[in-house]
């Protein structure tokens, strides 16, 4: 009886241990975007601190009003959309093929596929542009489509072998035992059925492409330029609160689409279709 | 040109033979299978059964030998090149079409007219008692109406051959016994050339016109399911194929009938046994089948074999009855009857068992 008090006074313990955990990195988490989306509606006309004492559309205005962050605002949105579409056709790819094949080195060559995830930014950045000065190959906005396709297929191929692990060898052989020829078999059985997957991957990248600055620095030039770079240097020059603006603009933009996406192709849903 | 009997031939597998790396699964295999009949692979596990049918369906290629379908080479051939229809262990139903959409997919890829495809489809479903679940999704079904669709669907295309692997395995024990008869009735009915894969010889048996019967690769046995349960050609057929009994023996000389021998048991008694081949003196196994044996009467001393043991154990098993008698210096026999009379024998009873000579057989040891 005394055991079992001591055992439940424990189990209570660890609960509100927990729950206290919990709103910690919940407040970690939000409080900096709460506070970002709170100072981008601040109605005083410079930076001033925390909280705002009345509330505005100002900073909207400003940023609306600004070429050089509409710009920007424009090559990130065509950047991402391209770089996540070919992410998209080459990672899923990649990951059909590795997901059939079985050979010597098929790991070796997944980790390398795997490896831009955790080779720093900075250094990708930095490669590439040397690669494409010293070959004089590409410049501007494919420059850039370059580097971000590099970076975000990665996550097309890994979200795209995860979603392929649920579906059975056999039903490719079904399909080919059923006149489809290996094209058809991938293209209407395979491909549906790991849809779901290819699409997170497609919206992963083009969330990582929409936010990185790293690599885009590098690939950057005074004529393209993307979003989150027109937003680091205007800090550098002059620090106002349009940037809060348009990281909310940014962030209302991030959900809107990903909710539109999973109305259209039923995210989450996993293999099989409702009727 | 072929002559007519081998136009009969659906199928030919002459001499192949197919290496997984430094694995034969398939060594050098021929057998034929005539126009319209069932024949059964039967073997245990990785005995090549599955191997043949991936050979045959075109998933896997041969490193030797030849497969005709039709008369026609088809070794080389991609699986789309093939007219053979498989059903699959696990089924592989596409969980993203309907039952309709899985029956179709076969049609359209055989080119079939708009007309013809709704009227094949709606004839195979109709044939496999699934009319009104067209719309339904793999998902909604139970096992044995998703075995039913995968079967409409390799069905529908009319294929030349139709491969079923494991057709019953998946599924529990009652069901079993019903789905194997309506899978019979359905094969009846289209009359397709058929080849079915099974480690249950029960499955093979009631299924199949003639049994294969597959070890590491070879062929052991090929014929009729009778003929393989009374005339096992070799030890493993007899073994893998039914329960049997292993008697040891001495064979002393030919018998008073064409084809029998006297054999001496390690007790002295002396029985009569059907014998291919077994050299006088040489040391042998007397088999015989466990529903073979029957409690000797006093007609049958003189006219039938009979051993004299003790009765170990009775396991009345519904509408069988295991009897296990001891026979001195012979060993365990295991006697399968009826369960008629099976309360009238009790453990430690001394009882005289007897079987027909023709009901047993000789196999030489192999050392």
């Amino acid at each position: 009886m005394k055991t079992m008090r001591g055992k439940r006074w424990i189990d209570d313990t660890c609960r509100v241990a927990m729950h206290v955990l919990f709103a910690f990195t919940f407040l970690f988490l939000f409080v900096p975007v709460l506070v970002s989306v709170t100072m981008a509606f601040d109605a005083r006309p410079y930076l001033a601190p925390f909280p705002p004492s009345g509330l505005s559309l100002q900073w909207f205005g400003e940023f609306f009003s600004s070429d050089y962050l509409l710009q920007g605002l424009w090559t990130s949105l065509i950047l991402a959309s391209a770089s996540s579409l070919v992410a998209m056709a080459v990672g899923s790819l990649a990951a059909f093929g590795l997901d059939r094949a079985r050979f010597r080195g098929r790991e070796l060559l997944l980790s390398l596929f795997l490896s831009p995830l955790i080779v720093p930014g900075v250094i990708l950045g930095f490669g590439l542009l040397l690669l494409f000065s010293s070959l004089d190959l590409l410049e501007g906005l494919p420059r850039l489509i370059a580097g971000h396709v590099l970076i975000t297929f990665p996550l097309c191929l890994r979200a795209t072998l995860a979603s392929l692990v649920g579906i059975r060898k056999s039903l490719t052989e079904a399909a080919m035992s059923l006149g489809a020829t290996e094209w058809q078999a991938l293209w209407e059985i395979t491909f549906p059925l790991a849809r779901t997957g290819v699409l997170a991957g497609g919206i992963f990248a083009f969330a990582v492409s929409m936010d990185d600055v790293a690599v885009a620095l590098f690939l950057s030039d005074p004529t393209i330029y993307t979003l989150p770079i027109a937003l680091v240097s205007m800090m550098r020059a002059n620090f106002d609160l349009t940037i809060a603006a348009a990281s909310l603009f940014l962030l209302v933009l991030a959900a809107f689409s990903t909710w539109l996406l999973a109305r259209c192709v039923d995210l989450g849903q996993g293999v099989y279709r409702k009727p | 040109m072929a002559s007519e009997a081998a136009a009969r031939k659906a199928l030919e597998v002459a001499g192949v033979t197919k290496r997984f790396g430094a694995v034969t699964a398939v060594d050098e295999i021929t057998f034929s299978v005539p126009q319209g009949r069932i024949t059964c692979l039967l073997g245990p596990s990785g005995c090549g059964k599955t191997t043949s049918l991936r050979l045959i369906a075109g998933f896997e290629f041969p490193d030797s030998g030849v497969i005709s379908i039709g008369g026609a080479t088809m070794s080389r051939e991609r699986p789309y090149e093939r007219k053979v229809g498989l059903l699959f262990q696990d089924y592989a139903l596409f969980p993203h079409m309907t039952v309709h959409e899985n029956v179709c997919y076969g049609l359209k890829h055989r080119r079939y007219p708009k007309a013809a495809i709704q009227n094949r489809s709606r004839a195979v479903l109709e044939l496999v008692k699934l009319r009104g679940l067209e719309q339904r999704y793999p998902s909604q079904l139970s096992g044995g109406q998703q075995q039913r669709v995968a079967l409409a669907r390799a069905l529908a295309p009319e294929p030349d051959i139709l491969l079923l692997d494991e057709p019953l395995s998946a599924l529990d024990a009652k069901l079993r016994d019903e789905l194997r008869v309506e899978l019979k009735d359905i094969l009846d009915k289209v009359d397709c050339t058929t080849i079915v894969v099974t480690h249950d010889q029960e499955e093979a048996m009631s299924l199949g016109n003639s049994i294969i019967v597959m070890n590491e690769g070879r062929i052991e046995q090929e014929g009729s399911p009778s003929e393989i349960y009374a005339r096992p050609a070799n030890r493993f057929v007899a073994d893998f194929v039914g329960r049997s009994n292993w008697l040891r023996g001495v064979v002393l000389d030919a018998g008073p009938m064409e084809g029998f021998v006297w054999v001496e048991l390690g007790n002295g008694a002396k029985v009569r046994s059907r014998c291919p081949a077994a050299p006088a003196g040489s040391a042998c196994d007397l088999f015989v089948r466990p529903e073979a044996f029957t409690v000797a009467s006093a007609a049958d001393r003189g006219s039938k074999e009979t051993l004299t043991g003790r009765v170990h154990d009775v396991s009345p098993l519904g509408s069988d009855v295991h009897v296990t008698v001891d026979v001195e210096g012979v060993g365990r026999v295991v006697v399968v009857r009826k369960n008629q009379w099976g309360d009238r024998l009790q453990r430690g009873d001394h009882v005289t068992l007897a079987f027909e000579a023709a009901d047993s057989l000789v196999f030489a040891l192999d050392r």
